[in-house]
């Protein structure tokens, strides 16, 4: 009998099967192992949008001034 | 002077002095070189082209040039390979790809043009994994231990150099691939500033990330070749307007009351082998010996570090290969055509969201060196010692999360391309085994002297650069 899945799990799940279909519809030709990768490399980005970012803008500075 | 040996053996100020003194000449230096690679090539493979003739014929100019008084500089007639990835007019280059078999441009990259007129004398193209990152192996071999995983993508110019078949190479470097390489092969490798150096004419993996930089024996070689090769360039838009210390001016000046930061926490976490920890902590000691301050700190930003260069990174790789894949696909080695289209399928909110993380994390680790008044941040360069060919990929025995190998790599590497503040790799000792370790130093934007004039010190106090390796 299947355990049930967490909410947590349900999600990545959802998440990962909606981007493999993305995947297909783009006609990216991956193989299933490679699925797989993307597969868990899109779930590492799900850390990213539950970070806290604050007002930080989506712009690199590059600046000499970091010590006195 | 006329052993061979010898000749290839010297730094690149070693030779410059020597040219100088009348001692040699580029002609001898290059043809030795050129001998050397006869020798290595069939071992190492770490040319993807071997372009002896010009280099003969560049030798020659260069030591007329110096007879008549034209000194261009401590780089005058010395031999260097360059990664297959930078342009070099009338020359193949073809960054590891079948896509670009055949491909001969008709201008030089920007660094190349800089390294000719300071009159560096190419000997070739060295080889690099497929179009810098890679799902398949290039054959070049380890002069260290041909088991063992080389380094990539700058494979070649870290083996090259090894194998005393040039005197300095230049790679490229978007999550480690100069800095690793330096590590594994006993060599110098600077990251420098992005936008330090012109990446004009560079093939490029992720155009944000991107950094072109130069591999060598010794700390001060490596002074002098950023020299060389850094500037602003109008050509490529990222290019700092800044202006090019003489990076060799305070080498010497030691590291007395530097404060040097260490995030135990991150940088030495458990993925770090006993034998590259003690590296680490050994440098560390001589450091605060010599006067340094060694300052524990603590950065949890650094966290992140990996899922936000990794997106960022797949995202500008897919927007650059998406048109050639789709024409060209099947030029592609699987893997690498996989790795470089996934980031076709990552949204737009998740790309924005890993570029706000970078200015975070760059915001911080800026807020962390005024805090402390840091003159450096010191790590390993990676966590382990060169790991056997067929273990690269393999989740390691000592790791309960499965890391492999080249999943470790990038975890003390990829914080300085995603903040583009300057890095290097400089020898740090060996392993019982005898294998080369690294280690790391991160510095402020543009103070990529401070950075060299640490390393030396170091250098100065042990004689790591001084072991060759027993292939070749």
């Amino acid at each position: 009998m299947p355990m049930p899945r967490t909410d947590q799990a349900a999600e990545s799940e959802t998440t990962a099967n909606q981007l493999i279909r993305l995947a297909e519809m783009l006609r990216l030709d991956l193989a299933e192992e490679d699925l797989t990768a993307l597969a868990d490399q899109l779930q590492t980005i799900d850390a990213l949008e539950k970070a806290e970012l604050g007002d930080f803008p989506p712009i690199l500075r590059m600046d000499a001034d970091w010590h006195e | 002077m006329s052993d061979s040996r010898a000749l290839i053996n010297m730094s690149i100020s070693e030779a410059a002095a020597a040219l100088r003194r009348g001692e040699t000449t580029s002609l001898a230096l290059t043809q030795a070189t050129l001998a050397r690679v006869k020798a290595t090539e069939p071992t190492v493979q770490a040319y993807a082209t071997v372009t002896a003739e010009r280099a003969l014929e560049s030798a020659a100019r260069a030591d007329w040039e110096l007879a008549a008084g034209r000194d261009r500089g401590l780089l005058h007639g010395i031999p260097i390979g360059v990664k297959d990835n930078c342009y070099t007019k009338g020359i193949l280059t073809e960054v590891g790809s079948k896509a670009m078999e055949g491909f001969v441009p008709d201008y030089d990259a920007t660094v190349v043009a800089k390294l000719y007129a300071a009159g560096a004398v190419l000997i070739g193209k060295t080889r690099c994994h497929e179009w810098s990152c890679g799902g398949s192996e290039p054959p070049t071999r380890s002069a260290w231990d041909r088991d063992r995983f080389p380094g990539g993508s700058s494979i070649g110019s870290g083996v090259a150099l090894s194998a005393r078949s040039a005197f300095g190479t230049i790679g490229t470097d978007t999550g480690g691939s100069i800095r690793i390489p330096a590590t594994l092969n006993n060599l110098v490798g600077m990251k420098a500033t992005y936008g330090r150096v012109s990446a004009y004419g560079v093939l490029p993996l992720a155009w944000s990330l991107d950094h072109v930089g130069p591999l060598t024996r010794r700390v001060r070689d490596n002074a002098i070749m950023l020299g060389a090769m850094a500037g602003h360039d109008p050509k490529d838009a990222n290019s700092a307007c800044v202006d090019v210390p003489d990076f060799t001016a305070a080498i010497d000046g030691g590291v007395q009351g530097m404060r040097i930061g260490i995030d135990r926490g991150y940088f030495l976490y458990p993925g770090v082998v006993d034998s590259v920890r003690a590296v680490t902590e050994a440098v560390m000691d001589e450091l605060a010996a010599q006067g340094a301050m060694i300052i524990e700190v603590n950065l949890p930003e650094l966290e992140l570090t990996r899922e936000t260069l990794m997106t960022i990174r797949m995202v500008e790789s897919a927007s650059y290969h998406r048109g050639r894949i789709r024409e060209q696909g099947h030029l592609y080695s699987p893997g690498t055509r996989a790795t470089l289209q996934m980031g076709e399928v990552i949204l737009a909110t998740q790309y924005v969201a890993a570029l706000r993380a970078r200015e975070r994390f760059r915001s911080a680790m800026k807020n962390l060196f005024w805090r402390e008044n840091l003159h450096a941040l010191i790590s390993p360069t990676i966590p382990v010692s060169a790991p056997l060919l067929e273990d690269v990929w393999q989740p390691r025995d000592d790791m309960e999360n499965g890391e492999t190998p080249t999943a470790g790599f990038v975890h003390h590497v990829y914080p300085a391309n995603l903040s583009g503040q300057p890095a290097i790799s400089a020898p740090g000792g060996f392993t019982p085994e005898g294998l080369p370790v690294g280690y790391q130093l991160m510095g402020r934007p543009f103070d990529e002297t401070t950075l060299y004039r640490i390393a030396y010190a170091y250098e100065s106090a042990q004689n790591w650069h001084e072991r060759q390796p027993p292939q070749v």
